[in-house]
């Protein structure tokens, strides 16, 4: 007879099975929130480079309050609108200057007030290029912060423009200097404080568990009311299935922005505990036409520095059909450069529908003809081929770069596709090498960030495109001089005619939260920054939820 | 003895040394800036990508930048992970642990279920059982990792409830809670991406056994022992698996650096923080002072367990000599 030793294995793996999850005791008044990036620096000035992450400055708004918030219509220009935080009034002495009220109510978690000496210590390190080269960018135009008293600031502006306030308050959330002034700057980062942020906003610091999630509290003193949820866990998980399957498990409460493809939406809205929120996103996805010729920017590029062909080839697309086939109903044709959180995009106009006569109208004016019967458009004996760059990375554009091949091969256009990895494909774009680019950009709620791309001298006008009206529009806009509403809605327009790019989507986020949760508001400029004003409800909330 | 392991150590560091320079090298010549992918898709401005560059020595020699690094290593200074912005040293001890216990699990699981099963097999080769061994340990072979551990999340952690379907523990369980409430947590967690490794590795390690046992068991001393009226268990454990088992040391020896980055899938589908994950983000953004803190230690985990092995081969078998 054959006999063997029992299987010890066996036992482990029966104890192991044995393990029942242990979130089924879940606190009442707590939520996990699962997010794809690890937030590992959410402190304010510290948030630059390779810490410019969404993931840290949505904690950094659960722990830090600005002076204001944008109020509920996004908009930038201008004195009102704004909701206040920190600062509990704000009046305009002057053109180019504004005096803050602090809300004496205000304390960091330790205890100490927060004053106005920590308003001006987080503006002196957000200004000094050297800690925070981007924030000292964005605050170029406020030229000097003073305190007067403990409670009031006064912040006076270079010269007169539209959104002073908006500089004043949305970059740079006050730090508390009783902490951190004795510290120099190089060494905060590496300090005791990041391990353990004490800040001043409606949750508090607790734990960080490195790669899993981290802890927050509801400070329940904090001067604007007590948050309705005591426990905040903001939960990282790279992977989207990994995301998807914590939410549906019950193992996290709301999920930021349920990845494509559309299944997956599918599946969050089966789950009957779960509800969809819709909020514009600050993305826009476009294809960005090559002024110059790939690798020489001297030379004008032999088929796109021609505006009537950069016409066609926007005409020659079915941008709906784009957006549809993709997205589905979670997205629109942009008009223009501007996505759904810049405000100026309302009433600028209706992005042009397909009109592949009009483009072949163009094309043929300009002497592209299918002069040899090989179905591609040919001028002097050179076809009409252009390569499509993008991310391989990108589901979104993955999928529509190959529906646009078929849209422009119907128009007689050969588009070769060419994906790369993403840092093979921003080296590529960054260095012009390219003759469309599938880009994607994310927008600040300013639409200021508009001079970096799409002006003559801009940044990141990887492009070249260049139309000095545009650039006139652009600088009286954002100078206030006339209705600045109007000037952007030109500007929108006049980039519309010629014709840069193609402005193919505008995705709306699609965020899931547990219906147990009231008052349910997700805003587009940081998706968790009311959450201390959402509630827990004993039963599902019959709520709509919004932004 | 003495002689001997100083001059497998010697050739080890060798080894190690080459196999990092490449590494460090080849890095480089790939496209991809890793400075420039922090960009993303929020632009930087030139002045804001070139001050980076120099921050995180980028903008060097490549000569340069080897000097420096090697300069680092020597004093266990692995630089400062660009991604990150955080010690490459404080990175890798973070995410080490959670490696350990999902590898260590993996290993141990997959070595006394896969040899008791192998040797099984070899007992009853050709019958029923064997062939069903082999072809359920095959099929699991055959199922790539990061498939198998979507359904396993879907069906178990999500359509089921049965285990959690992703994390490494319950963030709502706290700091204070319990340590055996904690222990049975992580071990609820660890479940589904142990088990999903252990299916995939199964088969080799059944496989190799398998074989070494048959090997053994048709030799003379096995008959011998039998004839001697020496019971089966013993036959099996004490005279024929000792020698079959020699396999197993080699196969162990080149499984443990799958520890660190054998999992990068399975890391990823259960959300496991893990040095996988993180070697394989640390690749796709081009973080070369993090790639190069983790070849370090998978190519250390590699040499070392290389230099064990042998070790393990002259106290098992005293045919062997270390000389």
């Amino acid at each position: 007879m054959i006999r063997s030793a029992p299987p010890p294995p066996a036992l482990l793996l029966l104890a192991l099975l044995a393990a029942a999850p242990a979130s089924a005791q879940r606190p009442a008044s707590s939520i996990v929130i699962v997010t794809g990036g690890e937030p590992s620096m959410p402190v304010p000035t510290l948030m630059e480079g390779p810490q410019n992450q969404v993931a840290n400055f949505e904690v950094a708004d659960h722990l830090f309050l600005r002076l204001a918030n944008l109020g509920p219509g996004l908009v930038t220009a201008g004195d009102r609108g704004f909701v206040p935080m920190l600062a509990r009034s704000w009046s305009r002495r002057d053109s180019v200057t504004l005096v803050f009220e602090l809300d004496p109510r205000a304390h960091w978690h330790d205890g100490a007030p927060v004053t106005a000496r920590d308003v001006l210590f987080a503006f002196a390190r957000a200004r000094d290029a050297a800690i925070a080269p981007k924030l000292a960018t964005l605050t170029q135009h406020i030229a000097k912060v003073e305190a007067d008293g403990d409670h009031r600031v006064i912040i006076r502006f270079t010269h007169p423009y539209a959104e002073q306030l908006y500089d004043a308050t949305w970059h740079v959330a006050p730090l508390p200097a009783h902490l951190l002034a004795q510290l120099p700057p190089d060494q905060v980062a590496g300090s005791p404080f990041l391990e353990r942020p004490i800040g001043d906003g409606p949750y508090r610091w607790v734990r960080r568990v490195p790669g899993e999630f981290i802890e927050l509290a509801a400070d329940t003193t904090f001067f604007l009311g007590r948050p309705g949820i005591d426990r905040v866990i903001i939960r990282s998980a790279a992977d989207p299935d990994a995301r998807l399957n914590l939410l549906l498990s019950g193992q996290a409460d709301a999920m930021d922005n349920v990845p494509p493809p559309l299944s997956n939406l599918q599946r969050v809205a089966a789950d009957p505990d779960v509800r969809l929120v819709r909020v514009p996103s600050p993305t826009l996805g476009f294809l960005l036409f090559n002024q110059r010729a790939r690798r020489d920017s001297t030379r004008p590029h032999p088929i796109l520095a021609d505006a009537d062909v950069r016409r066609a080839l926007v005409l020659a697309l079915d941008r709906q059909v784009l957006v549809q086939a993709v997205l589905g109903e979670y997205g629109e044709v942009p008009f223009g450069p501007a996505s759904p959180v810049l405000w100026i995009r309302h009433g600028a106009g209706a992005p042009l529908r397909q009109d592949r006569s009009a483009a072949t109208r163009l094309l043929a004016a300009r002497g592209w003809a299918d002069h040899d019967g090989d179905g591609v458009l040919d001028r002097n004996g050179v076809p009409l081929a252009l390569s499509l760059s993008y991310p391989g990375s990108s589901a979104i554009r993955r999928a529509m770069a190959q529906l646009i091949q078929e849209q422009y091969r119907q128009l007689g256009v050969r588009v070769d596709l060419a994906q790369f990895e993403f840092p093979v494909y921003l080296e590529r774009r960054d260095a012009g090498d390219f003759d469309i680019d599938f880009s994607s950009t994310t927008q600040d709620p300013s639409p200021s960030g508009l001079t970096q791309s799409w002006t003559c001298a801009g940044g990141t006008n990887r492009a070249h495109y260049c139309d000095t009206a545009v650039d006139s529009l652009i600088t009286r806009a954002i100078a206030g001089q006339g209705d600045t509403r109007t000037l952007w809605r030109q500007v929108l327009q006049r980039i519309e005619q010629g014709a840069p790019a193609a402005f193919i989507y505008a995705p709306t986020y699609v965020y899931a939260v547990n219906r147990r949760y009231r008052d349910v508001t997700i805003r587009p400029e940081s998706s968790w920054i009311s959450l201390w004003r959402w509630s827990v409800g004993p039963v599902a909330s019959p709520q709509t939820a919004g932004y | 003895m003495g002689l001997w392991l100083a001059r497998r150590a010697v050739q080890a560091i060798i080894t190690f040394v080459i196999a990092l320079t490449l590494l460090f090298v080849l890095m480089r010549l790939a496209p991809g800036d890793p400075v420039q992918r922090l960009e993303g898709e929020r632009p930087m401005s030139p002045q804001e990508i070139a001050r980076l560059r120099q921050r995180f020595g980028v903008d060097q020699p490549i000569g340069r930048q080897y000097r420096l690094f090697l300069g680092g290593v020597a004093r266990g200074d692995l630089g400062t992970s660009i991604e990150y912005n955080r010690p490459v040293t404080a990175l890798l001890r973070e995410r080490l642990p959670a490696t350990i216990l999902l590898g260590g699990t993996v290993i141990l699981v997959n070595f006394t279920l896969g040899m008791w099963l192998g040797v099984r097999q070899a007992q009853r080769r050709g019958s029923a059982e064997d062939r069903l061994l082999t072809a359920v340990s095959l099929a699991g072979h055959a199922m790539p990792s990061f498939w198998l551990a979507l359904i396993l999340a879907w069906l178990v952690g999500v359509r089921l409830r049965w285990l959690p379907s992703a994390g490494l523990s319950d963030p709502l369980l706290g700091a204070a809670a319990p340590i055996a409430v904690r222990a049975l947590d992580v071990a609820a967690h660890l479940v589904l991406p142990a088990l999903t490794l252990i299916l995939v590795t199964l088969a080799g390690t059944m496989r190799f056994q398998r074989g070494a046992m048959l090997e053994v068991l048709r030799l003379p001393y096995i008959v011998t022992a039998r004839a001697k009226g020496v019971t089966e268990v013993l036959v099996t454990w004490r005279h024929a698996w000792r020698n079959a088992v020699f396999p197993m040391v080699t196969l162990l020896g080149l499984w443990l650096p799958l520890l660190v980055t054998g999992s990068v899938f399975v890391e990823a589908v259960f959300a496991w923080p893990g040095l996988g994950s993180l070697a394989a983000a640390a690749a796709g953004n081009r973080d070369y002072p993090l790639l190069m803190g983790v070849a370090i230690l998978s190519g250390g985990l590699l040499v070392g367990s290389s230099l064990l092995a042998d070790l393990a081969y002259a106290a098992l078998d005293p045919r062997v000599r270390l000389s």
